[in-house]
């Protein structure tokens, strides 16, 4: 068996000349000092960090990296986000950027990439930005999910790549019609579920689920996006958009552009904007698109009249995956931030618990203790060895345990660690690939699986009753 | 010797209540309620490790919520470039940072690592926020975001001006909204009075020994100022970055800093545009600086006014005094 050859390798890698007992391996490993980055994880932070120093030791360093020639369109709050974790990219010129909120974020967005030495034009209509900027290479939009079709569609038809945030449309039908531009065109397009290029989901999803399969089966899996209550968003008064800039556009008035997450036909709601990004991990880590959904939701606590979407949903999909059948629960709710976001995935052999968020729940794994030992995976470095408490010497006694205070369950972590602003990863890939150096990790086709997941959301919250997906569902 | 010197008798022995760990701590600085308080919102939020508000008088108190949310979004987005703790944030990967290596940092990372570099020459290297590692080794390229390491080892630790500049920043994004009668303030440390509520001087301050804190010792009237405070708990210890010995004279320091005029205004070492930035990391200074050298520093710097609570053993006989640099007082 493969497992054994690589637990006879581990160990003759580890230098192990006698066999150690359980213990005494997970004490001198626990006690290292370069804990638990051995092996295939150590050498995978380590390229990563490397890639990522060499990268800025020479930012832009004339014939070092391919130029590309970059637009924003949409400077909002995500642009925003977008921009600062461009800003780290070498190789890049940011030519343009174009929002209509001209007052305001336009003009910040300007300035920081001014500040930066970028000399960019600012537009308030793409088609003009696309028309006058004709060495773009690239456009990334962050509009509203409502333009994402049109404008992703008349990118890629202007020649030029295109990164569009998820969801990558309100509706099934554009998002058809952006993959139907992206094969028309030949042009790259990224969606943005940027999990998909984090290091420490890439190492779960590759070596702790794919390789060592160290959850066993997976069952169940539950998750969730929990925020506190805010109050919607505003906008400083003197920099309101004039209301016909406003219609133009496809918004009723300011309220509604700031809080169009809200509203049908502009947004998807919470289920949308924060469970999207989750459950596309649970069709990632599943290995498999769900047969069923059920859901619940409602607009228990906004305001009807400026909240047309629901404020809570719980979910439960049911999933056919190789293994066997899962049901996956995930719930979003506005009122109470409590416990944030995380993904929890739960086999028969150990859970796996993973957010985004570097700070809160970045990847720990708990063993059954019925299952087998992760001592291999522990010395490869796919798993921190567990916080060992202390030895104490049995000696020879011959009793079979020693009586004492209750000792904990083992608890590892995933010793991959997100250096740079959550997005970088994922924008770097798709740089890579206008580069031709990588593959896109979110090509439309995955970025569609997951509309068609979780927009179905919201039709079984109608419906109140099960909803069945077809396996053509998937596809386009 | 001190250019203007007032003497609060502080009386009876310091008590103490519980230890409390680190070097900045939230004294006895307290918003006075004023008078007409009914007008006065308050808006709170957690955000690096202790709780921000926003106190603001204004007819719409659902817009006035709004903006102070959007200040509260900016303390978050800031709290992610400069905290340590959080491992893909700026200051994080700067401390990882081995010999000869670089890396690009946001424009917060940047000017904040520049205020506190310039406060660090200013005060001979008594705030540091590289608490002795090494702060001159960090090479700042203000061109180019860049920030390289000369050596390995340098640590940084914003811990001592983050919430004064984040509270700077906020303070900015509410005078955007045009809400202007404010004042932010993070975990009571770091204060930015924007204009004060008509009729009234300033917004109602009051300073207080961090051990008792119903003894007040001062109260201020602030408008267009950030008033910063440190000081000591029992159990509590500061460290001289200078000297790496455990810093024994001062119990607590409070530093005013002035917003500079409306634009136009000449910029001078002191009265940057991020007072309680400034405010933040002077105090943390002077908890360590002598009397003698904080008089010299405003003799150089008029533009803050300063108050120092020295441990009753080191201060001047007959009591625990508060010695008080600078102001139109005196």
């Amino acid at each position: 068996m493969a497992g054994d050859d690589d637990t006879r390798k581990g160990k003759a890698e580890a230098g192990a000349p006698r066999r150690l007992d359980r213990r005494e391996v997970l004490k001198g490993l626990a006690t290292a000092p370069a804990l638990g980055l051995f092996g295939y994880a150590w050498q995978q932070q380590r390229r990563y960090e490397q890639a990522r120093l060499e990268s800025t030791v020479a930012p832009a360093a004339p014939g070092r990296v391919q130029q590309i020639d970059v637009a924003l369109l949409g400077a909002g709050a995500q642009g925003q986000v977008l921009t600062d974790a461009m800003l780290r990219i070498p190789g890049l010129r940011f030519r343009a950027v174009c929002d209509i909120w001209v007052e305001y974020n336009q003009k910040r967005v300007v300035n920081i990439l001014r500040k930066f030495k970028h000399e960019v034009n600012a537009y308030v209509d793409y088609r003009e930005m696309l028309d006058k900027e004709k060495e773009l290479d690239a456009v990334v939009i962050a509009t509203p999910d409502f333009w994402h079709a049109q404008h992703t569609v008349d990118c890629l038809k202007a020649g030029k790549h295109v990164y569009c945030e998820k969801e990558m449309s309100n509706t099934l039908e554009g998002a058809r019609r952006m993959i139907a531009a992206a094969r028309e065109t030949g042009k790259l397009l990224q969606i943005g579920h940027q999990r998909r290029s984090n290091p420490r989901y890439l190492h779960c999803y590759e070596k702790l689920l794919g390789e060592a399969k160290l959850l066993g089966r997976i069952v169940t899996v539950n998750g969730q996006w929990n925020r506190a209550v805010t109050p919607d968003l505003g906008s400083p008064d003197r920099y309101a958009i004039p209301e016909a800039r406003l219609k133009q556009h496809g918004f009723k008035n300011m309220h509604q552009f700031r809080n169009w997450r809200w509203y049908r036909g502009l947004g998807g709601g919470p289920i949308v904007d924060l469970g999207s990004h989750q459950i596309d991990i649970y069709n990632w880590f599943l290995r498999a698109n769900p047969s069923r959904v059920m859901a619940s939701g409602g607009l228990l606590y906004q305001d009807p009249q400026t909240h047309e979407w629901y404020d809570t949903v719980m979910v439960v999909y049911d999933y056919d995956t190789p293994t066997g059948p899962v049901k996956a629960y995930y719930q979003t709710q506005t009122t109470n931030g409590s416990q944030g976001y995380f993904e929890n995935f739960m086999g028969d052999q150990g859970t796996l618990l993973i957010s985004e968020s570097e700070l809160n729940y970045a990847g720990r794994l708990y063993r059954d203790p019925n299952a087998p030992a992760w001592d291999t995976w522990i010395q490869r470095g796919y798993v921190t060895a567990p916080k060992i408490q202390e030895v104490r010497e049995q000696g020879d006694s011959g009793a079979i345990a020693d009586v004492r205070e209750s000792v904990s369950p083992d608890e590892h972590k995933v010793p991959v660690v997100l250096r740079d602003p959550y997005h970088q990863p994922h924008l770097q890939n798709f740089f890579d690939a206008v580069r031709g150096k990588a593959k896109p990790n979110c090509p439309p086709e995955i970025g569609y699986e997951c509309a068609v997941t979780v927009l179905k959301v919201n039709e079984a919250i109608e419906a109140k009753q099960p909803l069945s997906f077809k396996p053509e569902d998937f596809e386009v | 010797m001190y250019p203007v010197q007032s003497w609060t008798d502080v009386p009876g022995p310091i008590e103490t209540a519980g230890a409390h760990r680190g070097s900045e701590v939230d004294v006895g600085l307290e918003i006075d309620t004023p008078r007409d308080a009914g007008c006065v919102l308050r808006f709170s939020h957690e955000a690096m490790a202790t709780v921000f508000e926003v106190y603001a008088v204004h007819p719409d108190e659902r817009y006035a919520s709004q903006a102070a949310h959007a200040a509260f979004d900016l303390a978050d987005r800031l709290e992610g470039q400069l905290s340590r703790f959080i491992p893909n944030s700026d200051i994080a990967r700067i401390n990882r940072l081995a010999a000869g290596e670089c890396t690009r940092v946001g424009p917060a990372t940047l000017e904040c690592l520049l205020i506190a570099r310039h406060v660090f020459d200013l005060t001979g290297g008594a705030f540091d926020v590289s608490i002795g590692t090494g702060l001159p080794l960090l090479d700042l390229d203000p061109d180019g975001f860049v920030v390289r390491a000369a050596e390995d080892g340098v640590q940084i630790d914003l811990g001592g001006i983050g919430k004064g500049y984040a509270v700077d920043l906020m303070a900015e994004r509410l005078e955007e909204w045009g809400v202007t009668t404010a004042l932010v303030h993070g975990g009571f440390s770091s204060v930015l009075a924007l204009d004060a509520p008509a009729g009234s001087e300033g917004w109602p301050l009051t300073f207080s020994d961090p051990g008792g804190a119903s003894r007040v010792l001062s109260h201020l009237s602030v408008r267009q100022a950030a008033l910063g405070a440190s000081g000591l708990r029992k159990g509590d210890h500061i460290v001289d970055p200078r000297t790496g010995a455990p810093g024994r004279e001062r119990l607590a320091a409070w530093v005013v800093v002035r917003r500079p005029e409306q634009a136009g205004a000449t910029p001078s070492t002191v009265a940057t545009p991020r007072a309680a930035a400034v405010a933040d990391a002077l105090t943390t200074a002077f908890m360590i600086l002598g009397p003698e050298e904080i008089g010299r520093l405003w003799q150089r710097n008029p533009q803050f006014e300063a108050w120092i609570l020295p441990l009753p053993a080191a201060g001047p006989k007959g009591g625990t005094g508060l010695l008080h640099f600078g102001g139109a007082a005196g």
